[in-house]
């Protein structure tokens, strides 16, 4: 019934939008500039000297860049960056592999079982997601001193991984059960435990999912900064990327050959990462969040 | 019999590392704010709620929670307009789009202590734009050196790190919006704002809610930023509640004070989130009614 209208419409349509398309363009790089600028200031001024940042702090005069802060700043006897970029790889890594391994088979229970007490175990883990961690970091200190591991890497990775549970299980949960069912009872009758059905079966068919929560983990374990600085400390001399950055660089807050080049080795990675996976990390992000 | 094993098996290991590190821990929280322990003596002695009434008569305290939600309120209105502005400006799939889409998001993925660390060197008082400045010939701006000017710099900081989430949030948003009401409303003749008001808001509105409780959730636990961009200076102004919980507990020994300041907000962030989204599922049922 409309067919008859719509190329009218279309037409009388066209033009006001392209006049929009350039102002909205222009806005856009006007934004994209000022979202640029800081991260500009940080490159550049990695390679500069004192007086050339503060004097011409937007300009760059090729003759005047040196590597010789940059040097200095991976080499710093306060924070050996190498080390730091090993310790937070390792806790990374350790921190999604547990992770994995125990919100998985706990988010199958409860996405297969329909009885009121999954439903409720679903909404406690479901609960962690408004406690703000560092108001939880202080008596976890105290669990940690009364298990022994106060201070140690196993009970930094322990206390980040429970971090990761509520939002893992909540999205875990909701995915295993747009698989269907059928797959698993199949392979039930072949006569497959629960554990086996769930990792060879369910688990491969919740990759995306995973990815998800693997790259959120990734991020948020890199860049936490209040739970290594209290459960690791000062003591016992183990520096993440980001408690580095703060032991070497809250000092020196004024020397900025010292602090833009420690920040541009903290963030380089990440960013290098980001780059890489950006499809993955917004559409993760998408799908994290839309069934939130 | 062996069933249940199994079923015991896939559930106790992440519900055992649940308790032990969250639940125990919030229960131990709310037995220290009722003790006034200082962190080493052995036997706390147990104060009832004496911490809580204190902390109605603690000026910093009060100061804390009032800037806290100021940040969370003016904040979360910033991100959520922001947001949803630019992701109607950047839908679409072209691969401009997709280069700014990546522009916003980017500073989320650098770490808040990095973030804050990197603009205090571009907005200190002798940083990068007040260099800047002086060499133009221009007074230098306060905007760390004066308490009203950091308690802006932070909040702009923190919607500058983190408007770009709620970009992406609402991008994801704007698929789920029906392409035929959109081109009935069209063809019916609404203007781009009828269309926008009566169409497209409506079928965002479980998106809205999430980057409210999102937004708000994380914006009440600002810390990072403020141990890195103003230190909770000049003179206090900048002190978020996460910031003076951390400071009373590890600095000043007051870990039943802390403990006290720690259930407050908690009960806080918890009631605000839910009244958010309980608020708006009534919203969105008065949509669809």
């Amino acid at each position: 019934m409309s067919a008859l209208r719509m190329p009218r419409v279309a037409t009388l349509q066209l033009k006001p939008w392209r006049s929009k398309g350039w102002g909205r363009i222009a806005f856009l790089v006007i934004t994209s500039v000022l979202m640029l600028v800081p991260m500009y200031l940080l490159v550049v001024s990695a390679f500069k000297s004192q007086q050339d940042i503060l004097a011409h702090p937007f300009s760059v005069s090729p003759d005047q860049l040196t590597t010789e802060y940059l040097k200095k700043a991976a080499t710093n006897p306060d924070f050996n960056i190498l080390k730091g970029y090993a310790v937070t790889i390792l806790f990374v890594v350790s921190v999604n592999v547990l992770s994995v391994a125990l919100a998985g088979p706990v988010s199958y229970v409860i996405a297969r079982r329909g009885e009121r007490r999954y439903r409720m175990l679903l909404l406690l883990f479901v609960a962690g997601t408004f406690i703000p961690s560092q108001v939880l970091v202080i008596p976890v200190v105290y669990t940690l001193k009364f298990l022994g591991l106060m201070g140690t890497i196993p009970g930094f990775v322990l206390f980040e991984t429970t971090l990761t549970l509520p939002f893992s299980i909540f999205l875990y949960a909701g995915y295993i059960m747009t698989i269907p069912a059928s797959l698993d009872e199949a392979a039930a009758v072949d006569g497959a435990g629960k554990h086996r059905v769930f990792w060879s079966i369910v688990f491969p068919l919740m990759k995306p999912a995973v990815v998800t929560m693997v790259i959120l983990n990734t991020f948020s374990v890199w860049n936490d900064f209040v739970n290594p600085q209290i459960i690791l400390g000062p003591g016992s001399g183990l520096y993440t990327v980001t408690t580095g950055v703060y032991a070497a660089v809250s000092q020196y807050s004024t020397d900025y050959t010292v602090v833009f080049p420690t920040l541009l080795l903290a963030v380089a990675p990440l960013l290098v990462i980001f780059v890489l996976l950006q499809k993955h990390v917004i559409s993760g992000l998408t799908a994290g969040a839309t069934k939130g | 019999m062996r069933a249940r094993l199994t079923t015991i098996s896939m559930v106790g290991p992440a519900l055992v590392l649940f308790v032990v590190m969250l639940v125990i821990p919030v229960g131990l929280s709310l037995y220290l704010s009722l003790t006034d322990w200082d962190g080493y003596s052995a036997n706390p002695a147990i104060v009832g709620l004496k911490n809580y009434v204190n902390l109605t008569h603690s000026a910093e305290a009060i100061r804390a929670g009032w800037v806290t939600l100021l940040i969370a309120a003016v904040g979360t209105v910033l991100l959520s307009v922001l947001g949803l502005g630019f992701a109607l400006l950047v839908n679409g799939a072209s691969r401009l789009n997709a280069f700014f889409r990546i522009v916003l998001f980017y500073p989320h993925v650098l770490s808040a202590l990095v973030v804050g660390f990197l603009w205090s060197a571009v907005l200190g008082t002798s940083g990068v734009v007040n260099g800047w400045l002086t060499s133009k010939g221009a007074e230098v701006l306060p905007f760390l050196s004066n308490p009203n000017w950091a308690l802006a710099s932070l909040i702009g900081v923190l919607v500058w790190a983190g408007f770009g989430v709620n970009v992406v949030l609402y991008l994801a948003g704007l698929q789920t919006v029906s392409r035929d009401l959109l081109e009935a409303a069209r063809i019916d003749g609404a203007s781009s704002r009828q269309t926008f008001f009566d169409v497209t808001l409506p079928a965002l509105a479980p998106v809205v809610t999430v980057n409210l409780v999102l937004s708000l959730v994380t914006l009440l636990k600002t810390y990072d930023l403020v141990v890195s961009l103003t230190g909770g200076g000049p003179a206090g102004s900048t002190q978020t509640a996460a910031y003076l919980i951390l400071w009373d507990s590890f600095h000043n020994n007051a870990l039943g004070f802390g403990s006290a300041q720690s259930v407050v907000l908690m009960v806080i962030t918890a009631g605000l989130a839910l009244t958010v989204a309980r608020l708006r599922s009534r919203a969105d049922q008065g949509v669809r009614a």
